[in-house]
């Protein structure tokens, strides 16, 4: 409660209360213990007086009011129950029952039925009316992948419209028809055709089972559950709370977990849905060791101890340098903690690295560089409520679909929003502005906008004297720097008109508060990390940061790819970010983790695809990939490709068999998030607590189990950790930034790092003070635009961009095992401009071939001005359409990142 | 025999509604001409002086509604919207100002809007109402061009705009609430009370909304003085009415008439008589959400609150009289057919009360005698249950036509 409400003191049934003036009465009843009935209100949404349930009686007020529809007054007497008032709240659900059918599957809870029973009117002789919803023309829509509505259940309390209107934001459902006819649409008519993209809020706030989960319908009963367990969701990096549900065994339903950060109860299609891969019956349940090119079955002793023998046995000719390991975006804290442990201390390399490098590694580098800590400096709520929001390369509403309830409401209550995509994006209908750059002139275009910025005298002076490293003598060399670039010129070089870079520039520096949200459209490019530098430019100069609700956030892609770097995934850092370079850190953990200090190298390692490089070479021996895919995730695959078949021992562990899989030499059947303890760390680096709720299938294992007895195998045996909260505990002694944070403390709720010590409460933003550089200060990097070495020419006419969808995930092993989310969409497709499609003959649907200087692939072609001329879109989850044989592995020379979103192409008719 | 003392309607028939100039021949815009040179306070108190009572139905002083709405504060602008929903059944008084004499409603609404200190007006008309909405354009287009609209109307520093949005034949969206979502491009549904127009209306900001025949009230009122006003009518509701006199009568029609006359006079001598010359046998007042009289209260006294008093209404001023031959069972069956069929189905009480009722009064035509007064008293139960359960004025609505055939027509109906 904030310390600021004033309280006020009412009575509800003589009974004395005290209550936050202005608090909604419905809620206070409820909370004083009056059992209130009331079926159309609901915590998350504006009241709506529908249902009538909840009235009473009000001194002064004419007749009987809704509760929910009333702030409470000084004063304020109530009667919540007496028999008049009993006596109209049992009419009202005999009015109910006329037109609602009251049949109960047992499948889905049933909040009218509480009431029905309550009342006594399950008793058919207590009823007062026949039913008449038998007469009434209600159909079942059968139609949407994900859900089923059926009318004659239905109470048209709102609940499902204003789910998906003000909690998500998309505003898919209303009513037709008027009185008893009425009955919910999606779009213009059936969910199948409308616009709903499966998230399931409906579902989850419909209190009569009106809306209901498609998937395991037949199959759940409620009262059979073994168990509910909440745990954090696998898939982005928001870090939704879930509750799943299990029946014999299995996972047969999952619910967005109310009143906790940081979904409050909200979930996208893939918390909700995409859960059916963990029981597929594709999952590895036994180690397989090749044999003659074929995979056999082997007992666990025979993987691991072939494993541990070649490991040793390439250490020992090649050198500790020769081996690496990624480690895996997907896997909890604990798995990926010790994962490092086991390359630094086993192996004796510090070449490990994983997929973050893939995504937002010029991000991190930039972010560490300038303002000293790789990851969000806000919380998600404050997505909500800034003044203005700057989303750059950054399709948030498919990609990090709860972050994006949080921008649509803000964008509700009249928040500006500047979007800068050279694709359109859905977001784009929610943006003030609009700026659509060429592929690859961000820094260009940033700077354009520190120069109107500038110009404009937009600049916080106060601000770059106090905070940022050389004052007013650093900023000028920026000034001047940023200097050619002016309006008309960087109009040119991005076509992006000016007026628009005008609007942007003067919409985040003069608002009052603004926030930077910034994705893979920037981060995947050679120049990802000037990329960032210059957005951290124009944030640091005009200050918008340092201050609550302002600041820079890279969405993270993945659930744990924040927890895996936090935890010393890198080959640069130790646990916490602590350089691998510096002796005294060396020191420190080698004394913890009980190892000789020169056992650990002092070379920091090779990063993801420098990895796959050096084995090309011949450099890289042998490789342990934990829950990674690089044949589909790394650029320039034909190289990968090579690369993974010149090493000498591959080792993959996995729920799956994937693209990459075929080159291991040994495969593990490993654990997925659903069959074990641990933590994950989302995007506002809140630590996150997974829970074990089904057993792993068949012989596959915990993945830090593997890891801890290939250790001992390889005769550097780690600590008996009996349980995860023991691994996490060791983790914490090494990472000062999550130094005061134990599984104990999570079981309250999560908290967000910097957590220090055991008393912190946690961080919600960073800088509010300082930065986390040496100087305390932030630093200005100017930096020039250059032309990208990728170009386009006669050959390869279109520049080709590449990202995710809504319904699929990464390299798509979890989400196209999913049923309802392959129902959505399961095909790859190449996004072209009219006027790119016409010259090649190509229409909707028209089979295509693209060909980089790289690789040739195929797929469909839909034909939408989304993208510009010149520029073709492609998903990348499809394994029949792999994206990365056209992309490029020539990288960011800072951060080491491939610049996926750009690679000259042709597309031609088949 | 008494006639009509016409003041709303005084230019109807007589000058040509497309004719600014015929409008201003006849006196038109002389009352926004003085108004404009009164402080705006003036005039808000010179309409509460005159005791105008809003014409819609419900009879809510309009000057108080207008305080309130010139006292609200905002930092955005203040909204004058004209209730030309024109939707009860019996009705057609709105339609007769618009069509005839449409300049009489813009006149009325910048009265308003300067009183209240609005920048921008609706006016929300029932969209099967062509004509009103073609004679309102055409109007409000001429008074754009003599400036009696737009920006520093007649030289002062006051600007108004002007706007018709038609309806889409909801009757719901004639109560006012409904009708601001709607006019906000929402569904019509109707909004919690409070807050109230003048604090929240329009986009929230703060809204008169008035009836046409009460904004067409404005300009006599203000050329002639709040005491003139209130030296007709009765001393609780001053001025004229316009009755709308349906059914079976001779000469059925809008007849506009000093408040508080009698209903026989209405009837004999506005209306020319039952059309087969016997007595009526009874007359709804009001509309579908109107009360039922016998012909015993052929001396009501046709002014909001006697009428109240005696549990009947005067409602939209609509008379629908029901000869010696007709019956009444069909009758309220296609009343209740009405609510049913316009019930928004927002609120449980009224989207299955009203279908109930329909279902109830549909098996009077087979039941007998007592069977049927059994069904009245459950009808009347119910509505009772409903008025007082129910969100917005709809659900509360069925208890008149039921409540007043329970009390004047049961025997009646029980054997009819």
């Amino acid at each position: 409660m904030n310390a600021k409400e004033t309280m006020v003191t009412i009575t509800i049934d003589e009974k004395t209360i005290q209550a936050p003036s202005g608090a909604n009465l419905l809620e206070v009843a409820r909370t004083n213990g009056f059992a209130v009935p009331g079926l159309c209100y609901h915590r998350k949404l504006t009241p709506t007086g529908a249902c009538r349930l909840c009235l009473v009686k009000i001194e002064g007020m004419r007749g009987l009011v809704t509760s929910c529809t009333v702030k409470v007054t000084e004063g304020m007497k109530v009667t919540a129950f007496d028999d008049e008032i009993e006596n109209t709240r049992r009419l009202l659900l005999n009015y109910l029952l006329y037109e609602h059918n009251d049949t109960y599957d047992g499948t889905y809870p049933d909040e009218m039925r509480e009431l029905i029973i309550r009342y006594g009117l399950d008793k058919p002789e207590n009823r007062y009316f026949p039913s008449v919803w038998q007469t009434l023309p209600f159909e079942k829509d059968d139609t949407s992948p994900v859900l089923t509505y059926d009318p004659a259940k239905c109470i048209k309390c709102f609940r499902c419209i204003k789910a998906c209107d003000e909690v998500q934001g998309k505003n898919v459902l209303s009513f037709t028809e008027r009185g008893i006819k009425s009955f919910i649409i999606a779009g213009t008519g059936v969910w199948g055709e409308s616009e709903c993209d499966g998230c399931g809020e409906c579902i989850q706030l419909c209190p009569t089972g009106a809306i209901v989960e498609k998937p395991y319908r037949d199959v759940i009963e409620l009262d059979k559950l073994e168990r509910t367990v909440i745990t954090t969701c696998p898939y982005c990096g928001v870090g939704c709370q879930i509750e799943l549900l299990v029946q014999d065994g299995k996972i047969v339903r999952s619910n967005g977990v109310e009143g906790v950060s940081p979904n409050d109860g909200r979930l996208c299609v893939k918390g909700r849905f995409g859960y059916e891969f963990v029981h597929s019956h594709d999952r590895l349940t036994k180690p397989l060791i090749k044999r003659n090119g074929r995979f056999e079955e082997a007992s666990w002793d025979e993987a691991l101890n072939l494993i541990a023998g070649r490991f040793t046995a390439i250490r020992e000719k090649y050198g500790s340098d020769a081996l690496a390991g990624y480690a895996s975006a997907k896997c909890t804290n604990e798995d990926n903690y010790l994962f490092q442990k086991f390359i630094r201390t086993v192996f004796g390399t510090n070449n490990i690295d994983y997929c973050t490098r893939l995504c937002h590694a010029s991000t991190v580098t930039a972010m560490l560089k300038a303002i000293g800590d790789g990851a969000g400096s806000n919380p998600i709520e404050d997505f909500e409520t800034v003044d203005c929001l700057f989303v750059t390369g950054n399709n948030i509403i498919d990609t990090h679909p709860i972050t994006a309830t949080y921008v649509k409401r803000g964008a509700a209550k009249g928040q500006k929003i500047i979007v800068v995509d050279p694709r359109w994006t859905p977001l784009v209908r929610y943006a003030t502005v609009w700026l659509q750059p060429k592929l690859g002139t961000d820094v260009a275009l940033l700077n354009g906008l520190c120069h109107i910025i500038i110009k404009n005298g937009w600049v916080n002076r106060k601000f770059i004297e106090e905070r940022v490293e050389g004052g007013i003598e650093a900023f000028s060399q920026l000034e001047e720097l940023v200097s050619s670039y002016t309006p008309d010129e960087v109009a040119s070089i991005t076509g992006v008109p000016e007026e628009k870079l005008e609007l942007a520039a003067e919409l985040y520096a003069t608002s009052s508060t603004s926030m930077i949200a910034t994705g893979m459209g920037l981060s995947q490019q050679v120049t990802g990390t000037h990329n960032v530098f210059c957005l951290i430019n124009m944030m640091l100069i005009t200050g918008q940061v340092g201050r609550e609700r302002c600041g820079i956030n890279p969405p993270r892609g993945q659930n744990n790819v924040q927890g895996a770097t936090d935890v010393g995934c890198s080959p640069a850092n130790y646990p916490g970010y602590i350089p691998v370079l510096n002796d005294e850190n060396r020191r420190k953990v080698a004394g913890i983790w009980g190892v000789p200090y020169d056992s650990l190298s002092a070379r920091p390692g090779l990063t993801t695809v420098e990895i796959m490089q050096a084995a090309y070479d011949g450099r890289i021996k042998a490789m342990y990939i934990m829950g990674e895919n690089p044949m589909i995730s790394d650029p320039n695959l034909n190289h990968t490709e090579e690369a993974l078949k010149k090493m000498e021992f591959v080792v993959v562990q996995d729920i799956f068999h994937t693209e990459t899989t075929p080159f291991a030499d040994v495969i593990l059947p490993a654990s997925s998030w659903a069959e074990k303890e641990g933590t994950f760390v989302n995007s506002d680096r809140r630590v996150l607590r997974v829970r074990k709720a089904v057993e792993c299938p068949g012989e596959a294992r915990e993945d830090w189990k593997i890891i801890h007895e290939l250790a001992k195998r390889m005769g550097k045996p780690m600590p008996g950790y009996r349980n995860e909260a023991e691994i996490f505990d060791e983790l914490a002694k090494v990472t000062p930034i999550m130094g005061g944070i134990s599984f104990e403390r999570l079981e309250k709720g999560s908290i967000q790092w910097p957590c220090p010590s055991p008393g912190h409460p946690g961080t919600p933003t960073l800088y509010l003070e300082n930065f986390n550089t040496q100087t305390g200060r932030g630093k200005l990097f100017p930096v020039e635009y250059s032309p990208q070495n990728e170009k386009v020419d006669g050959e390869y006419p279109l520049m080709l961009n590449s990202g995710r969808l809504l319904y699929h995930y990464h390299t798509a092993t979890m989400t196209r095992r999913t049923k309802a989310l392959r129902d959505f969409v399961d095909e790859a497709f190449v996004l072209m401009h009219p006027n790119d499609a016409a010259r090649q003959m190509i229409t909707e649907g028209s089979k295509v071939r693209l060909e980089s200087r790289r690789g040739v692939i195929e797929t469909v072609a839909r034909i939408s001005e989304e993208v510009l001329e010149g520029e073709v879109f492609m998903p990348w989850h499809f394994t029949e359409s792999q994206v990365n044989r056209l992309t490029r592995d020539e990288l960011d020379p800072y951060s080491k990142i491939a610049p996926f979103k750009l690679s000259a192409v042709r597309v031609t008719r088949i | 025999m008494i006639s009509e003392n016409r003041i709303i309607l005084k230019n109807a028939g007589h000058i040509n509604p497309a004719s600014i100039d015929d409008y201003i021949a006849a006196g038109g815009y002389g009352a926004l001409a003085k108004a404009i040179r009164e402080k705006p306070e003036m005039v808000v108190e010179e309409i509460a002086d005159s005791g105008l009572r809003g014409r819609g139905g419900a009879g809510f002083p309009t000057g108080i509604k207008k305080k309130a709405a010139a006292g609200a504060t905002t930092a955005g602008i203040k909204y004058v919207v004209c209730n030309a929903d024109e939707g009860e059944p019996g009705t057609f008084k709105d339609r007769e100002i618009m069509e005839n004499d449409p300049h009489l409603l813009v006149e009325g609404m910048v009265i308003a809007a300067y009183g209240i200190g609005a920048g921008k007006g609706f006016i929300y008309v029932r969209g099967e109402y062509y004509r009103s909405i073609e004679m309102l354009q055409k109007a409000i287009n001429q008074a754009k061009e003599k400036n009696f609209l737009g920006n520093e109307i007649l030289g002062s520093r006051f600007s108004f705009d002007l706007e018709i949005m038609p309806g889409a034949g909801s009757y719901l969206c004639g109560e006012e609430l409904t009708l601001l979502e709607s006019l906000e491009g929402k569904r019509g549904y109707p909004r919690i009370k409070p807050p109230f127009p003048a604090e929240k209306g329009l986009w929230g900001e703060p809204t008169l909304v008035n009836n046409v025949e009460t904004l067409a009230s404005l300009p006599s009122i203000i050329s002639h003085g709040a005491g003139w006003y209130r030296s007709r009518g009765t001393e609780k509701t001053p001025g004229t009415k316009i009755f709308t006199i349906s059914g079976d009568v001779k000469k059925p029609g809008c007849y506009e008439t000093d408040a508080g006359v009698k209903l026989r006079d209405l009837i004999d001598d506005l209306a020319g008589g039952t059309a087969d010359g016997k007595p009526w046998k009874a007359v709804l007042l009001g509309g579908a959400a109107g009360t039922f009289v016998p012909h015993g209260w052929s001396d009501a006294t046709m002014c909001y609150d006697e009428l109240r008093e005696r549990g009947a209404t005067l409602g939209s001023g609509a008379v629908i009289v029901v000869g010696s031959r007709r019956k009444l069972i069909p009758f309220i069956q296609n009343i209740l057919k009405f609510f049913r069929h316009e019930s928004c189905g927002k609120c449980v009480p009224c989207r299955i009360g009203t279908s109930y009722l329909h279902a109830q009064s549909l098996l009077l035509d087979k039941a007998g005698a007592e069977e049927r007064k059994a069904i009245l008293n459950d009808m009347l139960d119910n509505s009772r249950q409903m008025a007082k359960s129910s969100l917005c004025p709809l659900g509360q609505s069925p208890i008149l036509p039921v409540e007043s055939l329970h009390r004047h027509f049961m025997e009646t109906v029980a054997v009819e």
